[in-house]
């Protein structure tokens, strides 16, 4: 296709920036290319020369781009932000999934459309699928806690292990704290007292 | 801002310490506020959180503020700036190369500012014969006052900020990197990152930001224009936080606890014996030099906390000249309403007579009279 879009993604993650030039070359996009690294980004951005960039706004490279707004004796071809000043609820969406895009002054917006809102998508998925993992994480480090609490309880009070956990859930209820806050105070007690 | 709570955005930076200590010492609890710090990763990120309402306010680059109102660069919204953070605090750094050449056209280092200009100038001319390409420096955004500063410096030594050097955009944890692979060979920046590059051999501080200007605006406090109008009593109460926080931060005595604050890893994630350098101004400037630069980096005081309309008209002509745009006064009255002393007093019952002096205080001239932008121009474009 003659006409296609040279498509730049900027992103250090490169989980997501697989998951996004999948998703490109999938939509039949095939002019794609991904930097990592960010020193030296302007001297690439112009190189590649690129008429759509995708950033991760995680990345302290997007003020880099906003030197492109104008042109200079660094800047060819100024660039302009894909997502409208006066469109906040776009704007909002993109934000929220963590991601901006540029494009560069003259090229119509409708001709990229679908390319912008695949990359929300894709960016949106993935830090829900970031979350997740943190959480199922975060789930596995307390039980973690808990058994060992649970441990420490039968040890120290000669309980069964049903009955240290019940003793364990009763305090939590009584305090009104969550089982795994008291479970770390026994563990964090446990620690002092060797 | 929904019953007194706040989202307020802020970059990992030393001069954040007003916002910050606002909340850790509690001095905004106490004005009853709930408030909720957000780390950002990039100035632009900063802008558009608080221009699409995720932020009801944050700490700003002080031109960034005047350019969003005016809608030069990507954006325009109207901002308000009731509160100024801080003032100095950066420093200019070359590369080690760079810093060698400056040295062995004088015969020894640099004494001053406009020693080390004047050996650039003639280094650069030198460069200019052999065919070599111009000296790029590294700044933080394309409108901020370290362009000003730089800008300034080299006019000291005679060199044409628009012709005869090249200006980037590079974030500040890259700075260091970029100039030891050459794709800078100077820079101007906050700390840590001068001392992490002399820490690492890659560059030399040449000048201090203090030494160009007592008073340059750096840091503000931003808000939407018509967040400050609606929800006076909140930013009130948030400005009164802030002035009792701008005392606690500037009073040595608590520097030591102020550093450990800011250090940890959920505000700057660094050694706190590297914040509390810059607090104190004692940097290392090379390997085997130490200097203490009094004023290094200001938080209180009337000539930094209440944001002098004269500042915001300085700093619009600074943006144009760089720019190389005409002065228009309709635009130059739209800069100056963006800082608001009006709420400042308000909040804080300040009823003293708003400073007469030269707001900006250039140490090398010329004198900056608000009244006179077109003359100023001309006087640092001659």
């Amino acid at each position: 296709m003659a006409d296609q879009a040279k498509i730049l993604i900027i992103d250090e993650n490169h989980v997501r920036a697989a998951i996004i030039q999948e998703g490109l070359r999938e939509a039949g996009h095939l002019s794609v290319s991904w930097i990592k690294e960010t020193v030296g980004l302007l001297a690439k951005v112009t190189e590649i020369d690129p008429d759509v960039i995708i950033i991760d706004l995680g990345s302290p490279s997007r003020d880099v781009l906003e030197q492109m707004f104008q042109v200079s004796r660094l800047v060819r071809r100024p660039v302009a932000m894909f997502v409208d000043q006066s469109d906040s609820a776009a704007m909002r969406d993109a934000m929220m999934a963590g991601v901006s895009a540029y494009i560069v002054d003259g090229l119509r917006k409708d001709r990229v459309k679908h390319i912008m809102d695949m990359c929300i998508l894709r960016f949106s998925v993935f830090s829900r699928l970031e979350e997740e993992l943190h959480e199922a994480k975060t789930a596995l480090a307390d039980r973690k806690v808990i058994e060992r609490a649970k441990g420490i309880l039968m040890a120290a009070k000669s309980l069964s292990e049903q009955d240290a956990y019940v003793l364990m859930r009763k305090t939590a209820m009584n305090q009104k704290q969550r089982l795994i806050e008291i479970a770390r105070a026994i563990v964090t007690a446990e620690e002092m007292l060797k | 801002m929904k019953d007194r709570r706040l989202k307020i955005g802020f970059m990992p930076l030393i001069d954040a310490a007003i916002p910050i200590a606002a909340v850790e010492c509690g001095f905004a609890a106490r004005e009853g506020l709930e408030i909720e710090l957000i780390r950002e990763t990039s100035w632009a990120n900063i802008r558009d959180k608080l221009i699409h309402d995720m932020f009801d306010a944050s700490h700003m680059l002080a031109p960034l503020a005047v350019t969003t109102t005016l809608g030069i660069g990507n954006a325009k919204v109207p901002l308000a700036v009731p509160f100024g953070l801080n003032a100095n605090g950066n420093c200019i750094t070359l590369a080690s190369q760079l810093y060698r050449a400056l040295e062995e056209v004088l015969g020894h280092p640099p004494a001053d500012p406009r020693e080390a200009a004047q050996a650039l100038k003639r280094v650069i001319d030198k460069r200019k014969k052999s065919g070599a390409p111009p000296v790029t420096f590294g700044v933080v955004f394309p409108f901020s006052v370290h362009v000003i500063i730089i800008r300034h410096w080299l006019r000291l030594g005679g060199i044409n900020p628009r012709r005869e050097v090249l200006f980037q955009v590079v974030p500040p944890p890259f700075m260091v990197a970029s100039l030891s692979e050459g794709i800078i060979e100077g820079c101007c920046v906050g700390e840590p990152w001068n001392s992490r590059a002399v820490e690492s051999g890659v560059g030399s501080i040449v000048v201090f930001g203090a030494e160009i200007s007592r008073y340059a605006p750096d840091k503000v406090l931003a808000l939407r224009d018509g967040v400050a109008a609606a929800e006076n009593e909140t930013v009130h109460r948030l400005l009164r936080a802030y002035k009792t926080a701008a005392h606690w931060c500037q009073d040595r005595e608590n520097h030591r606890n102020l550093a450990q604050m800011l250090a940890q890893p959920e505000y700057l994630g660094v050694a706190p014996k590297t914040v509390l350098n810059a607090l104190t101004g004692t940097l290392a400037v090379n390997r085997t030099e130490t200097r203490a630069i009094p004023d290094f980096l200001l938080f209180e005081g009337e000539a930094i906390n209440r944001p002098d309309p004269r500042k915001a008209r300085w700093l619009y002509a600074e943006i144009m000249s760089g720019l190389g745009h005409r002065l228009d006064e309709a635009q130059a009255q739209a800069a100056a309403s963006v800082f608001r002393p009006d709420i400042f007093d308000a909040a804080t019952g300040n009823n003293q007579l708003p400073e007469t002096g030269d707001p900006i205080a250039l140490k090398y001239g010329p004198a900056f009279d608000a009244n006179d932008l077109a003359g100023y121009v001309k006087a640092i474009e001659q």
